[in-house]
C-alpha cells in the first residue's frame, strides 16, 4: 500500500474549498494552512494562461524531512504517509530547511493563544487546539484519522471539481495510478528525486 | 430523528441545509458534546454529492463569531456615523419589542409610507412582505443590483423561469458572458462546478468566456475573450448578424413550432390580427395565404417575407429581427466591444456548427430536439442601463439556434419545480412571468414608493433609486418623508450604491431597528438590534433553485441556540402583532408561504415559525409530510424529470419577437403621459439592438478607464469576509488585494503594484492600492469586494476601496425597462 494524491488542474477551479475543509478537519491555527491553491499567470495580454494549483505536503517516498530529523519525530507509516510526532519533535526546524516544497509550518509560540477572534478562543478552538503543541513543525497528514476509518481526506472528500483523488499508487488498477498513467501524471519538483506521492495532471 | 432526540446526543452528524450564501446546500454537520466540529456536503443528496464550497466549511466561524448579537441590544450613544461606538445595552426582549412597537406603530398611525424596509434574506422571501402587511411599498436595499433586475424578468418573460443555465449533461460548446455558472457562482456554487468539470473534462466540452477580467471560468475556458464592460450585447447581436446575414444558420423548425417567430408584425410593431376572430396572424406559404396562427390548415409556417394583409404591409417576426439586425455587422459592433470583427464571425460560425440543427436526442424514451451548444450569462453582462436588452440579446443568440429549454441548449428554472411558471398567456403564448418573487406594483400617478417601482411594470424593485428619492422629495413630488427604517439579514449602507446618498438617508432617519447574526455597516446605526438565530441553530424549509436538481431542503437545528436569539420569522410576528397588524401578516404568509386553504393561518393569531413550516411542508407535500416526515426523512430532493426541464411549454409558444416589452412599454408611456410626466420608455424594444445613446459610453473622455467589481466563490451571493477562515483564504489570492490593472496601461500611467490610487468617477472618489497584472483588459480597472469593508467588526480589513461609492443611483443610470442599475463607471486615476 503506497497512499497518494492526484490533482488534476484541468478539473481545479481555484474555489478554495479544500484550504477550508481542510482548517476545519484539522482545526489549525491562525496562519496555518497545510493546503492551499496558488494561483500563476504565465503570458501577455491577451494571451495569458492562468493556474490553479492546490500545494500540500506531497508525502515523499524519499523524503528529506524524514531524512534530516535528529529525533526521528518525522517518520514515514508503511503506507507513505509522514507524520511529524510532536511528542519527540523538539522544534530545530531541520525538516522546514530540507523540505524542497517549503510545506512544513514551525507553531510559533503563542500562536495557540491567539485564536481568529482574539484570546477568547471559541468553544471550536478549545476543542481542536489541545491536540497542537507550540514550538514544533506541523504539516498535512492526508488526514491519518480520517484515512485510518477508510475515509478520503477532507480536502477530497469536498473539492466540488473532483480535482483531487486519493489512493494506492501501488496498486496499478487504482483510480490514482490510472489517472497518472492515463493522462501522463507528474511530480512536483521531480529533478529533486523525493519521490512524492503528490502527482498533478495537466 | 425528533429534535430532542437529535441534541441529546453526545456525538452526531445532524443533517440541515447551508445558509452561507443564498443557495441551499445539503449538508452534514458534526457535532460532539454539543461543539459543530465539521460541516460537510451531505453526500446522500443528489444536488451538491457531498460536495460543499468554502463558505459553507466556514459556517463554524460565524456561528462561534464572538461578535454574534446575543441579546436584545439597545443603542445608548446618541451619536451616529461611521465607525463610532454605539455603546449598546443588553435590554429584556420585552423592552426590545415595546420600544420597537411603539415606535413603528406611531408611524404607522401616521403614515406608514415613512417606514423604509430592508428586509432581504434570500432563504425567507415570505418575509420580504413584512413592510407591505405594515402599509409600506417602501424597499431600501437590493438584489435586483446583484443578481439582476434585467436578468430574471427577462427569464421569466420568455418561458416562465426564474433564472437559466446551460444543459451541463448534454452541452458541447458553452459560451459564457459576465457569470460565473459552473466555476464561481450562482446556481448552487459546489454542485455546479463538479457538474462543470465533468462536462469539461469527461465529456471534452468546449467553453468560451466572453469578460472583461479574466476570471476563473476564464482562467478554465478554452477560450478567454476579453471585452469592455457593458457592451456584451454588440459582441452578441454581431454574432446574430454574422448567422443570420453572413452563414443564414438559424433553427427554422424550432422558430416556427415554439415561437411567435411566424407571427406577423404590422408597421406599428404589433401583431397583425384577423379582423374577425382577432387572432394574431401568420403566413401559410402552403397556401399562400394569411390564417389564425391556430388554424389547424396551415401547412407551411413563413418566418421570412414581406406580405400585405388586409391591406396592411408586415412581416413575420422572425423576418423583423432579421432586417433591424442587418446593420449589427461585426465590423461595426468591433468598434464599440473591441473584439476583433474576426473573432466575433469564428465564434459566430463555431457555436453555429457545435448546434448541430436538425439533430434529436432520445432522453427517457422520448425524441427531443438536440442543440449542444448555447450562450450562458448573469449579471456582469446585464448590469446596465439598457440590461433588458442585454438580456433579451442573450436570449436571442439561444433562440435562434432553437436551443432554448432542449437537451444540450440553454434551459430556463424555477426557483423550484412548482415555480416555472407556464400558464397559457394570449395569442397562444406563454404568459409572460417577469414577477416571480412579488407581484407587481398598481401604477400611480404619484409614486408611493422610494424605489418608484410603480413605474417599473416588468423590473425588479431598483432600490437603489430610493435614497435619491428620499433626498429630492420634489423631483417626482413625494409628499411623505423616511423616518424609521427595519432591517432583516440586510445591508443597505453597503449593497446600495451612491454610498454617500445612503449615508445622508441613515443620518436623517429617527428609528432604525435590526434583526440579524452579526452586526454590519447599516445595522451598527441601528437603535435596537434583535438576535437572530444562525442557520445552524434554526428551522426553515428551503427551495433547491435548480438546475437539474429540484425540491426542499430542510434546515434545522444541529445545535441548542447559543445564545438569547429568536427565529427572525417570530420576531417578526410579534412585532406585526405589538404594532396591530397580524391580520394583514398571517394573510401575506398565507400566500407567501404557499399554504394550502386547510392549512391558512387564521387571522389574529400569533403563529410560529415552527408551525408556519409544518403548515408549508404539508401544503407542498401532502398532509402526512409535515415537519416530523422531514426530520425523520432530510430533505425533499430530486432530479427534474425531462419533461420538467425540456419543451415545458403544454404547446404554448415562447417570444423570440419580444411584443410584451413593447406593449408594456407603450402602455406606461400613455399612462405617465396622462399623468403628465417624462419618462423615458425608449428601451421597451421587441428586438435588441446596441444604442449609441447609452450613457456609460458617453462619460467625458477625461475619465479614461472602465471600472467595475468583481466576486469570486469565496465572496458570492454572501457577506463571508467577516468569517476568518474565508477572510485567510482570500488575503492569499492577489486578485482580491488590490485595484486590478493591466500592465501596459499601468506602465504608461507609471503606476506599479503597491502604488496607492485614488480613483474618481464622475460620481464619486475611492483610494486603492494598485495591483498591475496581465489579466484585465487594458481599458478597465477592477476591484474585489474583498476590499470593500468598513464595519466595526474585527475580522474584515478596512478600506476605502468601496467600489458603489463610484457608483450613480438615479433614473438617468437605470435601465427603463428593468430598473437595473449601471453597475459599471468610467474613471481616472491617479498616484497618491
Amino acid at each position: 500500500m503506497h497512499l497518494g494524491m492526484v490533482i488534476d488542474l484541468k478539473r481545479c477551479v481555484g474555489c478554495q474549498a479544500c484550504t477550508v475543509a481542510c482548517k476545519s478537519e484539522n482545526g489549525t491555527p491562525p496562519e496555518v494552512l497545510f493546503t492551499k491553491v496558488l494561483e500563476q499567470v504565465a503570458g501577455e495580454y491577451p494571451i495569458i494562461k492562468k493556474k490553479f494549483i492546490p500545494v500540500l505536503c506531497n508525502h515523499c517516498e524519499d523524503a528529506p524531512c524524514v531524512r534530516v530529523c535528529p529525533t526521528g519525530a518525522t517518520h514515514k507509516r508503511e503506507d507513505g504517509i509522514v507524520l511529524v510526532d510532536h511528542q519527540k519533535c523538539i522544534g530545530c526546524r531541520a525538516c522546514y530547511v530540507a523540505c524542497p516544497y517549503k510545506n512544513r509550518i514551525f507553531l510559533q509560540k503563542g500562536s495557540l493563544k491567539k485564536g481568529y477572534f482574539g484570546k477568547q478562543l471559541t468553544p471550536f478552538e478549545q476543542v481542536k487546539y489541545p491536540k497542537w503543541q507550540e514550538g514544533v513543525v506541523v504539516k498535512c497528514t492526508f488526514c491519518v484519522e480520517r484515512v485510518d476509518q477508510g475515509l478520503d481526506p477532507a480536502c477530497v472528500q469536498t473539492c466540488p471539481a473532483d480535482a483531487r483523488v486519493f489512493g494506492d499508487l501501488s496498486n496499478p488498477e487504482s483510480k490514482v495510478s490510472r489517472l497518472i498513467r492515463q493522462r501522463g501524471g507528474y511530480q512536483p519538483l521531480s529533478e529533486d528525486n523525493t519521490e512524492p506521492s503528490v502527482y498533478y495532471l495537466e | 430523528m425528533r429534535q430532542a432526540e437529535l441534541t441529546a446526543q453526545k456525538d452526531y452528524w445532524a443533517k440541515s441545509a447551508c445558509k452561507m450564501c443564498i443557495h441551499s446546500c445539503a449538508i452534514r454537520v458534526h457535532v460532539v458534546d454539543g461543539v459543530v466540529l465539521k460541516i460537510e456536503g451531505d453526500p446522500e443528496n443528489e444536488n451538491n454529492k457531498g460536495k460543499l464550497c468554502p463558505k459553507g466549511q466556514a459556517g463554524i466561524m460565524r456561528l462561534y463569531d464572538p461578535n454574534r448579537v446575543k441579546t436584545p441590544l439597545k443603542r445608548t450613544n446618541p451619536k451616529k456615523g461611521i465607525g463610532v461606538d454605539p455603546k449598546w445595552e443588553a435590554i429584556s426582549w420585552e423592552e426590545a419589542y415595546e420600544i420597537t412597537a411603539k415606535k413603528l406603530k406611531k408611524i404607522r398611525d401616521e403614515d406608514p409610507r415613512k417606514l423604509l424596509v430592508s428586509i432581504n434574506d434570500f432563504h425567507r422571501i415570505h418575509l420580504w412582505g413584512w413592510g407591505s402587511a405594515f402599509g409600506s411599498a417602501n424597499y431600501f436595499s437590493t438584489v435586483g443590483q446583484y443578481c439582476g433586475a434585467a436578468y430574471h424578468p427577462v427569464n421569466g418573460s420568455l418561458d416562465g423561469s426564474f433564472a437559466a443555465t446551460n444543459d451541463y449533461e448534454y452541452c458541447n460548446y458553452w459560451i459564457q458572458i459576465g457569470g460565473g455558472d459552473g466555476f464561481s457562482s450562482h446556481l448552487h456554487v459546489a454542485g455546479s462546478i463538479k457538474r462543470m468539470a465533468e462536462a469539461r473534462v469527461n465529456r471534452g466540452m468546449k467553453v468560451v468566456v466572453v469578460e472583461p477580467r479574466m476570471s476563473t471560468g476564464a482562467a478554465k475556458a478554452d477560450e478567454w475573450i476579453p471585452i469592455l464592460p457593458g457592451t456584451d450585447r454588440a459582441f452578441v447581436l454581431g454574432m446574430v448578424n454574422v448567422l443570420l446575414h453572413e452563414l443564414n444558420v438559424y433553427d427554422a423548425g424550432f422558430l416556427k413550432k415554439h415561437t411567435n417567430g411566424p407571427y406577423l408584425i404590422g408597421p406599428d410593431g404589433k401583431f397583425v390580427r384577423d379582423r374577425e376572430t382577432g387572432k394574431a396572424l401568420v403566413w401559410d406559404a402552403g397556401s399562400d395565404s394569411a390564417k389564425d396562427y391556430d388554424d389547424e390548415s396551415i401547412r407551411e409556417f413563413s418566418l421570412e417575407g414581406n406580405y400585405t394583409v388586409n391591406g396592411v404591409k408586415c412581416q413575420p417576426g422572425f423576418q423583423v429581427i432579421k432586417d433591424t439586425l442587418k446593420d449589427h455587422t461585426p465590423e461595426r459592433m468591433s468598434k464599440i466591444c473591441t473584439v476583433p470583427a474576426e473573432t466575433i464571425r469564428r465564434i459566430a460560425r463555431e457555436y453555429g456548427e457545435a448546434a448541430r440543427i436538425g439533430s434529436t436526442i432520445v432522453i427517457e424514451g422520448k425524441e427531443y430536439p438536440y442543440r449542444p451548444a448555447a450562450v450562458n450569462y448573469y449579471r456582469g453582462a446585464i448590469g446596465h442601463v439598457d440590461g433588458g436588452l442585454d438580456s433579451s440579446a442573450m436570449k436571442l443568440i439561444n433562440l435562434i439556434v432553437g436551443n432554448i429549454d432542449v437537451p444540450g441548449g440553454h434551459i430556463g428554472v424555477g426557483l423550484d419545480h412548482r415555480l416555472l411558471l407556464v400558464e397559457p398567456g394570449s395569442d397562444g403564448m406563454i404568459k409572460p412571468q417577469p414577477h416571480i418573487l412579488h407581484p407587481p406594483y398598481a401604477f400611480a400617478d404619484k409614486p408611493y414608493s422610494f424605489q418608484l417601482m410603480e413605474w417599473f411594470p416588468i423590473g425588479i424593485d431598483p432600490g437603489h433609486l430610493s435614497a435619491d428619492n428620499i433626498l429630492n422629495p420634489e423631483k417626482y413630488g413625494f409628499d411623505f418623508k423616511a423616518e424609521a427604517l427595519i432591517i432583516e439579514h440586510s445591508n443597505p449602507m453597503w449593497n446600495l450604491s451612491a454610498t454617500d446618498e445612503v449615508t445622508e438617508v441613515f443620518k436623517k432617519l429617527d428609528f432604525i431597528v435590526a434583526i440579524d447574526v452579526v452586526l454590519n455597516e447599516s445595522s451598527e446605526w441601528a437603535d435596537i438590534v434583535f438576535p437572530d438565530h444562525t442557520y445552524l441553530e434554526s428551522h426553515l424549509l428551503v427551495d433547491i433553485e435548480p438546475p437539474v436538481i429540484t425540491g426542499h431542503v430542510y434546515r434545522r437545528p444541529v445545535i441548542e441556540p447559543l445564545y438569547d436569539s429568536r427565529d427572525a420569522t417570530d420576531i417578526l410576528t410579534e412585532l406585526a402583532a405589538r404594532i396591530g397588524f397580524l391580520e394583514q401578516w398571517n394573510g401575506l404568509l398565507n400566500f407567501t408561504a404557499f399554504l394550502k386553504p386547510e392549512y391558512y393561518l387564521e387571522p389574529n393569531k400569533k403563529y410560529t415559525n415552527l408551525e408556519i413550516t409544518d403548515r408549508m411542508a404539508k401544503s407542498i407535500y401532502g398532509p402526512d409530510h409535515g415537519l416530523d416526515w422531514f426530520q425523520e426523512n432530510g430533505h425533499a430532493v430530486r432530479h427534474q424529470t425531462p419533461e420538467e426541464m425540456y419543451l415545458p411549454y403544454r404547446g404554448l409558444r415562447i417570444p423570440v419577437y419580444f411584443n410584451f416589452f413593447k406593449e408594456t412599454g407603450e402602455d406606461l408611456q400613455a399612462k405617465m403621459t396622462a399623468a403628465g410626466r417624462k419618462w423615458d420608455t425608449s428601451s421597451y424594444l421587441p428586438v435588441p439592438v446596441w444604442r449609441d445613446s447609452h450613457p456609460l459610453h458617453n462619460i467625458p473622455p477625461e475619465y479614461d478607464l472602465y471600472a467595475f467589481a468583481f466576486k469570486e466563490t469565496l465572496l458570492n451571493f454572501s457577506e463571508s469576509n467577516s468569517v476568518p477562515w474565508i477572510n485567510e483564504a482570500m488575503e492569499h489570492i492577489p486578485m482580491h488585494m488590490g485595484v486590478m490593472i493591466n500592465t501596459k496601461t499601468a506602465k504608461a500611467k507609471g503606476i506599479k503594484t503597491g502604488d496607492m490610487l485614488r480613483i474618481t468617477s464622475p460620481f464619486g472618489e475611492i483610494t486603492g492600492r494598485a495591483s498591475v497584472v496581465e489579466e484585465i483588459h487594458p481599458g478597465c480597472i477592477a476591484m474585489s469586494n474583498g476590499i470593500s469593508r468598513w464595519s466595526n467588526h474585527p475580522i474584515p480589513k478596512k478600506s476605502n476601496t468601496h467600489f458603489n461609492r463610484l457608483l450613480p443611483a438615479d433614473v438617468k443610470w437605470t435601465d427603463g425597462m428593468t430598473g437595473h442599475l449601471e453597475t459599471s463607471t468610467k474613471v481616472k486615476i491617479a498616484k497618491i
